[in-house]
Formats: C-alpha cells, sequence, structure tokens
C-alpha cells in the first residue's frame, strides 16, 4: 500500500463515496501522532504555530498595557516585564514565523510541484515534533521558580550567560531553541530535496509556482544559516551549563556572540519574509486574472535578496563601533533593489488587470502598502549615520514590526483565506475576513506608526518604564489602545475558523475560478497522496491551463526571445515559438 | 497612507521647527545638524518612493477592479524586459546616491582625529555609570534610578549628571564593569555600545547649554530601564567651579577600570585608550562598586 | 538538472568575492565573517558539485524537459511511509536529551539508550526480508 505508482495509474478509492472515519477521539490522535502525510503535518505546523502566535500575542498586550502609563503596573517587577519582551520574540520569531513557513511549505509545496508527498516523509514528521517538544521546553521556562529567559531574544553575551542570568529559565531556553532548529534544518531538507527530486514531468524549475520557488530559496537559507545558530547556542549551552569560557568578554566574547548571532539573525528575517513573498505572488495573479509579471526577474530577485542578506548581518552591529560600516550599510542599501523589483513586479502583475477584491486580495494589498513602509524605514536604517541614532530604539521596533508583521501576518491570513478551502475543503467568511482585515490593519498601523516618533524622539526599546518628563506617554496611550484593536481583531477570525466547518464542503477543485498553479487542479481537500491525475504542465500556471483551455498557453505561442527575454523574461512557457512580443492569450471568454 | 503620515505628523508637531527637524531632538553637537540634513533628505527620498508606489497601487485598485462580473479576461502579459530593467537600474542609482551622502555624514560624526578638550571615560555598570574626567582627574559616582517604578515626577533632576563645558570637543571614552551598555544621548543624536573588554570612543563638540535626558540603549539586565543619566552642557566658569565642588566633595582621581569583571583586552584596530598608560592617568582610586539591585 | 546545479553554483563565486572582500577590508580580524562567508561557498560547491555528479550519471529527467508528459513517470515511483511511530519516539527521546542538558545530566543519561533505541527501530521499520529485524 505504500509503494507508489505512476501518478496517472494510480487506483483511489471512488470520490463519491469518502471513506467516513468513525468520530473516535483517540483514533484521531493516533492518525495524528503517526501520520507521515505532509497535508496532515501542514496542519500540524499550522495549528501549533497559531498557538504561538496567540500566546506571544498576549505577551504583546502585558507589554503594551505596562507602557500605558509611567510606572509600574501590570507586571510585578522589571524582571517579569524583560520575560515577556524575551519570549515575545522568541516565539514570535522562532515558534511562530519560521514553522510558519514550514507549515505552509508542507501544505502546499508537494501539490504545486505535483509530488504525492515530501522526499522524506517521516523525517518530516520528526521535525515537526522536534519543533513542537524544542517550543515546549523553550516556553517552560515560565514554570520555573526564576522564570522564563529574560536576557532578549538576541541573548547577548555575557548578559545571557550563567554569571547575569543564572537560572533554569535561560538554559531551557537554549536547549529548546537548539533542538527547535534541528527541525528547522531537518525541514529545509526534505523540501530542498522534494523540490529538486520529485517534480512532475514537464514541470522545470522555471514552471515551478513563485512560492515553490520561495521555499527552495527559503529552504537553502535555512541551511546556510541554522547551523551557525545552532553552534552559537550550544557554544552558550557549554558556557552556562559546563563553565566553558566561549564567550568570555575578556577575550572579545561579547563581539563574538554578537557575529554568531547576526550571522543567523539577519538570513532569520529573510526566511521568514520570503516564502510570504511567495505566497502574495501567487494570490496577485489570481485576483488579477493575469499571469505573474516578471517571473524570472522576481525568480533572480529573491535569489539575490537570499545572497545579499547573507553579506549584511552586521548592521545591527553598527552602534557596537567594531564593524565595517561602510561595507555592511552598501550591502544593505543593495537588498532594496531586488525588493523593489518584487513590487514593481507585483504592480505590474496587477496593472491592466481585472481586480477582484476577494478576502485574500485585500490581505495581499494590505500587505504590499504596510511592507513598503518598513522597508522604506529599513533602508533609511541602513545608514550607520542616521542609525547611531535609530538603533535600539522604539523606531526599530516600529520598523521590524513593519517588515515582520507585515509581510509573515498579513500573508499568512492572505494565505489562509485563500487556501483555506485546499485545507479544510471548507470556505471561510468572507465578510468576516473583511472585518478582520479592517480590524487588525487600522489596529496594527495604530500600534506601530506612532513608534517611529517614541524612538526618535528618545525612547529605547526593552524599556519597562518611562519618566513623566520624557513626554513618551501620549504616543504609548495611542499605541497600546491601537494593539487592543489588533488583539480584537482576531475574534472575528476565529469564528470564521468555527463557521466554515459548519458550511458545506467545497465540491470544486477550483473555488476562485482563476487559480493557477497545480494544487487548484486536485480536490478540495485532495487525496492521500495528492493527485488521481496530473494535468500536463505547460507553463507556470498548469491548473489554469487546464481550466480555461481557451486562453491556455498551448495555443499562445511564446515569442523568439532575445538574451535579455531569456534571462530576465516569463517563465517556461511552450516552446512553438512565434513571433510576437505579448505572450500568452490575449482575450478569452472567462466562463469557459 | 502618505496622509496618515503627514496626518499623524501635523498632529504630533507642537511647532514648525519639529517637522524641519524631522522630529529629531533638537541637536545639541557641532554635527547634529549634518545628521538632520542626511535625515531629511533619506526621508523625503522614501517617501517620494512611497508615494509613488502607494499610488501606484492605488491606481490600480482603482482603475482596473473589476466592474462587472462577467468581464473579459484581460490581456494576459508576462514580462516586459524593457520596464523590468529600467525598475532594476533607477533603485541602484538611488542607492548609491544614498550611500555616498551617508559615508559623508558618516565620516563627519566619526571624526575623533582632534584633540579633545575633555575627555570623559564613561563607565557603564549595573544600572548606572560612573565617569573620570580625564584631564581634570575628578570623578563622579552614578546611582540607579530605582524610583522609576513609582511613575512620579522629578526624578529627572535625581539622575546622575555628566556637567560639559559648552562650545568644547569632548571626547567620550566608553567602557562596561559587567554587561554591554549602549550610552545614549538622544540630543547627540548618536549612540555607542560600552561592550566589556572593549574601548569605545567618541566625540561631540557641545553647541547648546542645557540638561538633556541621557539613556541606556542596551538590554543590560532586569533594571535596564532605570540606567539613566543627564548631560548638563554649562559655560566654562560654572564647568571649572563643578570640578572644584567635586574636588572639595573628595572625588578626586579617577575609578579604576580595572575594577570590571573582564580585563580590557588588546584591539588592533583601535587606538589606545590608554596613550600614557605609564605616566599613570588612572590611578586605581578608593572605587566602591555600586552594589547592583539596589532595591 | 541544468537550473539546480546553476542555482547554487551561482552562488559559489559570489560567496568567494564577499569573503575576499571582507577578509581584505577587516584585515582579517573578524573570524567570523571570513569563516562563514567561505563555509557558506562550500556549502554551495558541494551541493552543486553532487548535482553536478548526478545529473551526468542520469538520463534527462521528464520533469526537465518543456515537453515532459505525466505518462512518463509511470510506473514505480518510489516508498513512502505511510505512517509511523517512530518520529514521534525518536523525537520524544531527543527532546528528553536535550532537556537533560538543561535540567540535569540524569535525565540526559536515560534517554540516551532511548535515543538509540528509536534511532534503530525508525532505520529498521521497514527493513524487511531474510534479515529483518
Amino acid at each position: 500500500m505504500a509503494t507508489i505508482v505512476g501518478p496517472e495509474t494510480r487506483v483511489y478509492p471512488d470520490p463519491g463515496t469518502p471513506r467516513q472515519p468513525k468520530r473516535n477521539l483517540g483514533k484521531l490522535m493516533v492518525t495524528w501522532m503517526t501520520t507521515t502525510d505532509h497535508k496532515v503535518i501542514g496542519n500540524l505546523y499550522f495549528i501549533t504555530a497559531m498557538a504561538w502566535f496567540m500566546l506571544g500575542g498576549l505577551m504583546a498586550l502585558v507589554i503594551r498595557a505596562e507602557l500605558f502609563v509611567p510606572g509600574l503596573q501590570v507586571v510585578d517587577n522589571p524582571d517579569q516585564y524583560n520575560q515577556m519582551f524575551t519570549m515575545h520574540g522568541t516565539i514570535m520569531l522562532l515558534l511562530f514565523a519560521t514553522p510558519l513557513f514550514a507549515a505552509f511549505a508542507n501544505a502546499l509545496m508537494p501539490l504545486q510541484i505535483g509530488a504525492p508527498d515530501v522526499a522524506f516523509p517521516r523525517l518530516n514528521m520528526f521535525a515537526y515534533w522536534l519543533y513542537l517538544f524544542g517550543g515546549l521546553i523553550a516556553g517552560a521556562g515560565f514554570l520555573t521558580p526564576s522564570g522564563a529567559a529574560s536576557f532578549g531574544w538576541f541573548a547577548y553575551q555575557p548578559l545571557a550567560g550563567a554569571a547575569h542570568s543564572p537560572g533554569l529559565g535561560g538554559d531551557l531556553w537554549v536547549m529548546g531553541l537548539a533542538l527547535g532548529g534541528f527541525g528547522t534544518i531537518l525541514g529545509a531538507v526534505n523540501f530542498i530535496t522534494t523540490i529538486i527530486c520529485m517534480r512532475a514531468p514537464g514541470m522545470t524549475m522555471f514552471r515551478m509556482s513563485m512560492f515553490t520557488w520561495t521555499v527552495l530559496v527559503t529552504s537553502i537559507l535555512v541551511l546556510m544559516v541554522f547551523p551557525v545558530l545552532a553552534a552559537a547556542l550550544f557554544g552558550m549551552a557549554a558556557d552556562r551549563m559546563l563553565d566553558a569560557q566561549i564567550f568570555n568578554p575578556a577575550f572579545g566574547g561579547a563581539m563574538l556572540w554578537q557575529h554568531l548571532f547576526w550571522f543567523f539573525g539577519h538570513p532569520e528575517v529573510y526566511i521568514i519574509a520570503l516564502p510570504f513573498f511567495g505566497l502574495i505572488s501567487e494570490i496577485i495573479p489570481v485576483f488579477s486574472r493575469k499571469p505573474l509579471f516578471g517571473y524570472k526577474t522576481l525568480v533572480f530577485a529573491t535569489i539575490a535578496i537570499a545572497a545579499l542578506s547573507m553579506a549584511v548581518w552586521a548592521h545591527h552591529m553598527y552602534a557596537t563601533g567594531a564593524v565595517l560600516l561602510e561595507f555592511f550599510a552598501i550591502m544593505t542599501m543593495l537588498i532594496a533593489v531586488p525588493t523593489g523589483v518584487k513590487f514593481f513586479n507585483w504592480i505590474g502583475t496587477m496593472w491592466r488587470g481585472t481586480l477582484v477584491f476577494a478576502t485574500p486580495m485585500i490581505w495581499a494589498i494590505g500587505f504590499l502598502v504596510t511592507f513598503l513602509f518598513g522597508g522604506l524605514t529599513g533602508v533609511i536604517l541602513s545608514s550607520p549615520a542616521l542609525d547611531f541614532h535609530l538603533t535600539d530604539s522604539y523606531f526599530v521596533v516600529a520598523h521590524f514590526h513593519y517588515v515582520v508583521f507585515g509581510t509573515v501576518v498579513f500573508a499568512m491570513f492572505a494565505g489562509f483565506y485563500f487556501w483555506w478551502p485546499k485545507f479544510t475543503g471548507h470556505m471561510l467568511d468572507e465578510t468576516l475576513g473583511k472585518w478582520h482585515f479592517w480590524l487588525l490593519f487600522i489596529g496594527f498601523h495604530g500600534t506601530f506608526l506612532v513608534q517611529h516618533w517614541l524612538g526618535v524622539y528618545g525612547m529605547p526599546r526593552r524599556y519597562a518604564d518611562y519618566m513623566p518628563e520624557d513626554d513618551f506617554t501620549l504616543l504609548n496611550q495611542i499605541s497600546t489602545v491601537f494593539s487592543f484593536v489588533l488583539a480584537v481583531s482576531m475574534l472575528p477570525f476565529l469564528y470564521a475558523v468555527w463557521k466554515s466547518f459548519q458550511t458545506p464542503k467545497v465540491e470544486v477543485d477550483d473555488p476562485w475560478g482563476y487559480g493557477m498553479s497545480l494544487e487548484w487542479a486536485t480536490s478540495c481537500p485532495p487525496p492521500r497522496h495528492n493527485y488521481t491525475t496530473i494535468p500536463r504542465i505547460r507553463s507556470e500556471r498548469p491548473a489554469f491551463d487546464l481550466h480555461h483551455p481557451n486562453v491556455a498557453t498551448m495555443e499562445s505561442p511564446e515569442p523568439d526571445k532575445g538574451v535579455m527575454e531569456e534571462l530576465l523574461g516569463g517563465p517556461d512557457t511552450d516552446q512553438a515559438g512565434r513571433k510576437g512580443t505579448e505572450t500568452g492569450g490575449t482575450r478569452g471568454n472567462p466562463h469557459v | 497612507m502618505m496622509t496618515m503620515v503627514a496626518g499623524a505628523a501635523l498632529l504630533l508637531s507642537g511647532c514648525g521647527t519639529a517637522l524641519e527637524r524631522g522630529y529629531m531632538p533638537e541637536p545639541i553637537t557641532e554635527d547634529g545638524p549634518a545628521i538632520i540634513t542626511l535625515w531629511n533628505g533619506a526621508w523625503i527620498a522614501a517617501l517620494a518612493v512611497g508615494v509613488l508606489v502607494w499610488g501606484l497601487i492605488l491606481w490600480c485598485m482603482v482603475a482596473y477592479r473589476r466592474r462587472h462580473e462577467d468581464q473579459a479576461l484581460p490581456p494576459q502579459i508576462r514580462y516586459n524586459v524593457p520596464i523590468e530593467i529600467l525598475y532594476t537600474i533607477v533603485p541602484v542609482l538611488m542607492v548609491a546616491v544614498l550611500f555616498g551622502k551617508t559615508v559623508e555624514v558618516q565620516n563627519e560624526v566619526l571624526s575623533s582625529d582632534q584633540e579633545p578638550d575633555v575627555t570623559v571615560n564613561v563607565i557603564g555598570k549595573k544600572w548606572s555609570w560612573d565617569a573620570n574626567y580625564i584631564e581634570d582627574n575628578v570623578y563622579i559616582e552614578g546611582v540607579q534610578a530605582s524610583g522609576l517604578s513609582d511613575g512620579e515626577e522629578g526624578l529627572f533632576e535625581t539622575l546622575p549628571t555628566i556637567v560639559l563645558p559648552v562650545d568644547s570637543r569632548v571626547e567620550f571614552v566608553l567602557t562596561s564593569r559587567d554587561v554591554i551598555h549602549s550610552f545614549w544621548v538622544p540630543g547627540f543624536m548618536k549612540k555607542l555600545d560600552m561592550i566589556p573588554g572593549r574601548v569605545n570612543s567618541f566625540q561631540v563638540v557641545t553647541t547648546e547649554e542645557g540638561t538633556f535626558t541621557g539613556k541606556c540603549a542596551e538590554l543590560c539586565g532586569a533594571y535596564h530601564s532605570q540606567m539613566l543619566f543627564r548631560v548638563q552642557v554649562v559655560p566654562q566658569g560654572e564647568y571649572d567651579q563643578f570640578v572644584t565642588d567635586l574636588e572639595a566633595a573628595g572625588s578626586s582621581g579617577q575609578l579604576s577600570n580595572d575594577l570590571n569583571l573582564y580585563p580590557l583586552y588588546d584591539d588592533p584596530q583601535r587606538k589606545s585608550f590608554y596613550p600614557d598608560e605609564d605616566e599613570g592617568v588612572y590611578v586605581p582610586g578608593d572605587d566602591e562598586r555600586v552594589s547592583q539591585g539596589s532595591n | 538538472m541544468n537550473v539546480e546545479i546553476k542555482l547554487f553554483g551561482l552562488l559559489i563565486p559570489f560567496f568567494a568575492v564577499m569573503t575576499v572582500i571582507y577578509a581584505w577590508f577587516t584585515g582579517g580580524t573578524e573570524w567570523v565573517g571570513i569563516v562563514g562567508l567561505a563555509l557558506t561557498g562550500g556549502l554551495c560547491a558541494f551541493v552543486a558539485f553532487y548535482l553536478w555528479l548526478t545529473a551526468r550519471k542520469l538520463d534527462e529527467r521528464p520533469e526537465d524537459r518543456l515537453d515532459g508528459e505525466i505518462a512518463e513517470q509511470a510506473g514505480d515511483y518510489g516508498f513512502f511511509s505511510p505512517h509511523s511511530w517512530w518520529p514521534l519516539w525518536l523525537g520524544l527521546a531527543s527532546a528528553a536529551l536535550f532537556l537533560g542538558v538543561a535540567v540535569g545530566w540524569w535525565l540526559f543519561i536515560i534517554a540516551a539508550p532511548f535515543a538509540a533505541l528509536a534511532t534503530l527501530g525508525w532505520t529498521f521499520e521497514y527493513f524487511h526480508g531474510e534479515k529483518a529485524v
């Protein structure tokens, strides 16, 4: 039963009589705990990551509530406050955003390349368990008498060492993250192997969906930097628990840690951003009714961002006075170029399209609008002359929330509303989705926009408190009020999730009508090994070609490409080339 | 979005000048205006790009929205190489300009070739600051602002205060007793980390008299937010009086860096922090470490 | 597999150049960057070389051809574990190992044999035939 024959000859139970599993909780638990199905593992990742997301969000509310007025009211002592932002950062970066990449990659990537599963299904499940247990170990610090880690999520030495931060909480943090990090590495190995070895015939590299490309590039980044994190964490563990002297400041250990951490830390930002750029690149074409504009430049931009991101780590360290300012400044500024290319490609996709404002599209545009501002402040921060003032202030806090929240959370919800039928077989409610969007959008910008001013005025980050004379009070109050609006926005979402399971199942492969990548050519949700039949793949949007044969690429010839067009143009489409500058069909009847 | 930024900007501006300096604190040093010029220029460029891109997005949303249900599919254009090359090259040029400008200002901000009038060795410690006035051979010893948690006014007046003469070149030599701290006077518009084992330094030329706030900007433990200080820039006469007062109060000599938890190490990239070490400028004084976590 | 080889191959010169520039401008004093960038280039070189080696031995795969037909992949596609307990056991054992480092070596020592057992179980789960375990 486990050996899969060729995709088109596989036999599945008649879809008309789906196997009705008995409603038995124990049995369901066993099925989920022993599963090797990438879709179920994807769901496990989703559920766990969302649980952490909400927990991390609650911690953020504690932080915001504490800052509402000068003085200490909400937490008992400043150390508790430090635990809050340390674990908030740790959770959001390493237990929510990074695993969310694994979640979407698991849930979509094998479907998008026409594979029956990932290359190593058991390893896939193992990676999930490492993430789950690693996260629980790191979070278990809250249950210890001295509390959780409180040295900030980047654990600068010597503060995070045994001398300055003793206690089990810190030890658990180190070992939990190390364990979870291995899960991420194993997941990345799995994704790379799957993409290289298990694409369906005709699915050339330049026909892969943009999300699959970002999964590939992200996984490569993971392989490059997560081992560095593991090494740094093991060094830190040795210092804390074996009394080693690796990060002893007397021998330059303080800088050694910062270099190691940010060598991981900056690419990590792109590890959690690139896949979400990929999601956006999937959604915008569908709701613009156009193929992705500038496919190859988008691929190269993704690779360029990843490559450049490896050589910018010390822009987090300008104020140490011990790094090469010009080198890191120019490399950082250069990242703006491929990122800008992506923006213009997304706009090019919408240009002269037919925009349909379904919920996923609204979230995608929310992403564009929000992330753009984060990108612009990022370029400003890349200038050392300005960063000397801005670094470690609320300006940075505002900047990275625009960047990270803007990509991860906006794109995640865009993805949820878009692929929910593919994941569950049900649709999410459009009206609730729009309520959800506007509450979150207003809450988000209200919370974080004002923090730019706070930082410029001189409020350092990670301050449990400030003086009434500082004049930070009003802006902090605005921020706090809106942060609660932001939190409330989860309610319509949770209600929509509950409600979706009360609605009838989706009967068609593609409820959106214009789905492009391959996953829209199988049922919702797909069968155990994904496809009963796979359509012939002749462009980067095989499902669209299948459902709209009148505009399909097969009948819309490719122009003779010059060198530049070969290099920067569209994806691999049909090879029967003819003259013409506009590829693809021109106008077709949408109702076919 | 732009209107949002502009609107919020107007709301928050007490006066027009705040907008003119991009909401930066008022500059109190010689290189402050250059930083503000760069800052404003960077923002104008950034917002111009922002307005262009937000505008394009908005245009797409308005002009290309689906007008009726059975609209035919739009032309299925996949790429346009000249435009793609254009929007790769133009940002490269913009980045090049920004880089050039930023290096210019950076060189000005970091220049420390000239002989300082006053050298202050500020030593970060959990959770306050010690300051050695090298030339005048006096020191001040800071204590933690533990009243911060009460949220009452008046704390600012009690903070440890580094007094500096106006219109003089001041060199800050930064070291740390324990963990990483960061020496930040927002009015200086720059900060520098104090890294255990390392010696960092920067110079400013004071131009404005007044009392300014200073903070630790790098997480340094539980009472990080209580690691506050003030910088008071006064006329030369008052500064001399301040030194005399310190001597009278018995604060002559220097607080030693030998008591740092981690000894300073040689960094080949740095000029020596002890240019005349043999002459014994840093006298190991009767330094008492302020007890940590005093509340 | 041309594109895959190029993807990794083109990153090698990038990291080589970055290593040299970084080493030059830091005067070789900052080792994390130099070693990190060089090893990253090395990683790309390994992967590119392995893919090149593999591609040499293979005919062009249907997924690399523009006109690949789904039917070309008919037949035995590979073995996929339908479900398995071993990832959970190995995951639990690993978690106990790591937890042991943090809370006490006794737990590490207790967990070690379980980790070994889980690894064996995983390895031989589908090891059937004459010499099955």
